[in-house]
C-alpha cells in the first residue's frame, strides 16, 4: 500500500522553505512532486523601479551565498547596454571573489550534505572551515555576505596586495585537503549513504537540461568558465572535473575536485593580477535601447540574466534571472525515484538547491 | 531478597532515588561530550533537569479516546520498566536477587522499546509510524546478538541471576558478550550510528513527533533511565568483585560514565547508516559474536 509523506515546505532536513511530496511504498520513494514559490519576493518586479545603482544592491539580495555572482552577471549585461568594459585588474578580482565565493558555497553544501547523513560532527567541521573562507572575502570585500563589489564598469574595491592573500589560500587548501575532501572521497560512511542512490543518467540530465556540478556528474563536460569564458577566467589554467556515475557520490567528487580547482585558480588570479584601474565608469551612464544578457557559472551552475532597457530610462524596463535551481530542480524527481526514504533529504540536497533564489 | 531490600533497591539505590538524578547525569554527559568533540559549547550542567521541568509545566492538546489513554500510559510504562531495570542491577554486594532476575531484567530493558513503537503507532502520525517501523525492525536485529549475548554468559555460569554472573570469574567468553552487549546499545539507545527511528532530517522526531509537555518529559526520563539501566548492566558485568559498598557503587558509576564518553565518542564520529544497512549490520556482522559465544559456551558447558 502506498502513502504520501510531505516533506516540508518547513522541515529540519531542509534549507529554504519547499515542499517535497513523496509517494512511498514502504521505505521506498515510487515517485514525488516537487513544489515552489513559498519565498516569492517579486524582485524582478522591484528591479523595474530602481536605477542602476540601486539595482546592483537589490540583486545582491537575490542569494545570500552567491551574491557576488548574481551583481556581476547583472553588471556583465549592463556594461554590454553601455559599452564599458572592466579594466584588466577589475576582471581579476572578480575571478577571486567569484571563487572564493565558490568555495564558501562548496563548503557550505558539504555541511549540510553531512547534516542530513546525520553526520553532525563533520557539519560543524565544514561551518568552522567556511568562517575561514569568509574571513578572506572579509579582509579583501570588508563584508561577509553580500560584498557590494560590483559595479558597471568594474569593481568598488581593490586588493591592495594579493600576494599577501595567498598563505590564506594555502591554509584553506591545507584544511580542506585534510577534513573536507577525505570525507567526500574516501570516507566509508560517506560512500555507504552516497553510492548507487540518486542516480540520473547522462540522457535523462540531457533532457533535463541540468546545469553546475549536477551536469557534470553525470558525465556532461559544460562549465561557462571554459566554454564561454568571462572576467578573466580565459587566462586561467583549469581543469572541468567531470564524473561518469551520476550518482549524489559523483556529486560529491565533482564539489570536492572543484574545490582544489578554485584553489588553484585564487592561486594564478592573484599572482597574475594586472596593475591598473579598478573601474571604467564615468560621471554617468547611458544606457543603449535593447536587451542584454549574460551568464556565469555560479557554484550551483550556470545563472543567466537578461536585462532590457530604454534609452533616457534611470530604471531597467525589465531584470529577469534564471538561475542554477530552476534548471536543476526537474531533476530531482528522477533522481529520487526507487530511492530508500532515508535517502531522499541526501537526493534533493545534492543538487545544492537554492530554492529561495528561484523564487525571487 | 527480602520485601525491605527489594523496596530499598528499587525505590533508593540503585533505583529511581539514584537512577533519575543518574539520567539526567548521563544525558548531560552525552549532550556535552558531543558538544566538545564538535568544538561547541554544550549545554550547562542542569540542562536536562530544566528541561523535565519546563516540559512538565507545559499544557497539551486533549487527547480523547482509547488512542488518547493509550498516548499517555505508554511514557509511564517505560519509565516505570527502565527504573525496575535499573533497580535489578547487583550494584551493592550482598544486595541478594533471586533465579530468574536476569531474565525479568531483560524484558524490563525491552519494554521502552517496545513502549516506543505502540506510542508511534498510536500517534497516527505519518512520522509517528514510520519511525515505529524502523524501530521494530532495528529492535528485531539487535535484540538477537543482544539476548544471545547474555544468554551465553548465563549458560556458560549456569545460572540466571544476576548477582551470581556479576561475581563470575572472567572468561573469554566473558568479554565477548560484553563486546556484543556494547555494539547493541547505540541501537538501543538511539544515538548514531543508529540513530533511524528518530531521524529528524527525514521523519522529524519519529515516534515522539506528536509528543509534548508531560508526556514528552516522560519519555526524555525514560530514555535518560536507558542510560542508565544499559550502561549499568556493562558495569556491573565489568566491574571486579568488591565487598565495600561505597567502593562498589562509585565503581559502578564510574564504569557506566566511561561507557557513556565511549558511546558519546562513536555517536559524534559517525554518520547515520540506512535502515537496510543497519539491519544488516546486525544480522551479519554481529551475529558473529553471539555465535561465536554461544559455541564457546556450549564448549565450555561440556567441558565441565
Amino acid at each position: 500500500m502506498s502513502y504520501k509523506i510531505p516533506m516540508g515546505p518547513y522541515h529540519p532536513g531542509l534549507e529554504e522553505p519547499y515542499k517535497l511530496d513523496m509517494i512511498c511504498e514502504g521505505e521506498t520513494v515510487v515517485d514525488a512532486e516537487l513544489n515552489i514559490g513559498f519565498n516569492f519576493r517579486g524582485i524582478e518586479h522591484l528591479a523595474e523601479t530602481r536605477n542602476y545603482v540601486q539595482v546592483i544592491a537589490l540583486m545582491e539580495r537575490v542569494c545570500g551565498i552567491c551574491s557576488f555572482i548574481h551583481t556581476l552577471t547583472l553588471c556583465q549585461a549592463m556594461e554590454k547596454l553601455t559599452g564599458l568594459e572592466a579594466p584588466p585588474r577589475a576582471q581579476y578580482i572578480r575571478v577571486v571573489m567569484a571563487e572564493l565565493e565558490r568555495l564558501h558555497s562548496h563548503v557550505l553544501w558539504a555541511g549540510i550534505a553531512a547534516k542530513l547523513m546525520g553526520f553532525k560532527t563533520m557539519f560543524m567541521t565544514c561551518f568552522a572551515l567556511r568562517e575561514k573562507v569568509m574571513d578572506v572575502l572579509q579582509a579583501i570585500s570588508g563584508n561577509r555576505v553580500n560584498y557590494s563589489m560590483n559595479h558597471v564598469g568594474g569593481v568598488n574595491r581593490d586588493i591592495e596586495d594579493p600576494i599577501a592573500l595567498v598563505p590564506m589560500i594555502d591554509e584553506l587548501e591545507r584544511e580542506m585537503m585534510r577534513t573536507v575532501i577525505p570525507i567526500f572521497t574516501t570516507s566509508s560512511t560517506a560512500r555507504s549513504r552516497c553510492a548507487g542512490i540518486g542516480v540520473l543518467t547522462r540522457e535523462k540530465a540531457i533532457s533535463c537540461a541540468v546545469v553546475g556540478p549536477t551536469a557534470r556528474a553525470s558525465g556532461i563536460a559544460q562549465d561557462l568558465r571554459r566554454d564561454a569564458p568571462y572576467a578573466a577566467y580565459a587566462e586561467m589554467k583549469f581543469e572541468v572535473p567531470v564524473e561518469q556515475a551520476g550518482d549524489v557520490r559523483a556529486r560529491l567528487f565533482v564539489r570536492a575536485l572543484e574545490i582544489i580547482e578554485s584553489c588553484n585558480i585564487l592561486r594564478q588570479a592573484l599572482a597574475k593580477m594586472a596593475p591598473g584601474e579598478i573601474s571604467s565608469a564615468g560621471e554617468k551612464l547611458v544606457f543603449a535601447t535593447g536587451t542584454a544578457t549574460s551568464r556565469v557559472e555560479a557554484p550551483r551552475g550556470e545563472v543567466m540574466y537578461s536585462v532590457t532597457w530604454k534609452e533616457n530610462s534611470r530604471n531597467p524596463a525589465r531584470v529577469h534571472v534564471r538561475t542554477p535551481t530552476f534548471a536543476n530542480m526537474p531533476a530531482v524527481r528522477w533522481m529520487v525515484r526507487g530511492a530508500r526514504l532515508a535517502d531522499t533529504p541526501l537526493i534533493q540536497a545534492s543538487i545544492d538547491p537554492c530554492y529561495s533564489c528561484t523564487d525571487r | 531478597m527480602t520485601l525491605l531490600t527489594a523496596l530499598a533497591r528499587l525505590l533508593i539505590f540503585p533505583g529511581l532515588l539514584f537512577a533519575v538524578p543518574a539520567a539526567w547525569f548521563f544525558l548531560w554527559v552525552e549532550r556535552k561530550s558531543v558538544a566538545l568533540m564538535q568544538e561547541r559549547v554544550g549545554p550547562p550542567f542542569m540542562q536536562p533537569f530544566f528541561d523535565f521541568i519546563k516540559l512538565l509545566g507545559k499544557s497539551t492538546p486533549p487527547r480523547i479516546g482509547i488512542a488518547g489513554l493509550l498516548m499517555r500510559a505508554w511514557p509511564l510504562i517505560a519509565v516505570s520498566a527502565a527504573a525496575g531495570a535499573v533497580g535489578l542491577l547487583p550494584v551493592l554486594p550482598l544486595s541478594g536477587g533471586f533465579e530468574g532476575d536476569l531474565i525479568l531484567l531483560l524484558a524490563l530493558l525491552e519494554l521502552p522499546s517496545i513502549c516506543i513503537i505502540a506510542a508511534g503507532f498510536s500517534s497516527r502520525s505519518i512520522f509517528g509510524e514510520i519511525g515505529s517501523a524502523r524501530e521494530a525492525a532495528l529492535s528485531v536485529s539487535y535484540n538477537i546478538v543482544f539476548l544471545l549475548a547474555i544468554v551465553s554468559i548465563a549458560a556458560s555460569q549456569h545460572t540466571f541471576r544476576l548477582d551470581a554472573l556479576a561475581s563470575a570469574p572472567f572468561t573469554p567468553l566473558h568479554w565477548i558478550g560484553i563486546l556484543a552487549i556494547l555494539v547493541c546499545l547505540p541501537a538501543k539507545l538511539h544515538i548514531n550510528p543508529f540513530s533511524l527511528p528518530n531521524a529528524e532530517q527525514e521523519i522529524y522526531a519519529g515516534p515522539m513527533t506528536e509528543y509534548a509537555g508531560p508526556e514528552l518529559a516522560m519519555w526524555e526520563l525514560s530514555h535518560g533511565l536507558e542510560w542508565v539501566a544499559g550502561t549499568g548492566l556493562v558495569a556491573t558485568l565489568v566491574a571486579p568483585h568488591v565487598g565495600i559498598a561505597w567502593l562498589a557503587a562509585c565503581i559502578f558509576v564510574a564504569i557506566s560514565f566511561a561507557v557513556v564518553l565511549l558511546l558519546s565518542a562513536l555517536a559524534a564520529a559517525t554518520a547515520r547508516l540506512a535502515i537496510d544497512s543497519s539491519v544488516r549490520f546486525y544480522w551479519q556482522c554481529t551475529l558473529i559474536f553471539a555465535v561465536l559465544a554461544v559455541s564457546s559456551a556450549l564448549f565450555m558447558r561440556f567441558r565441565s
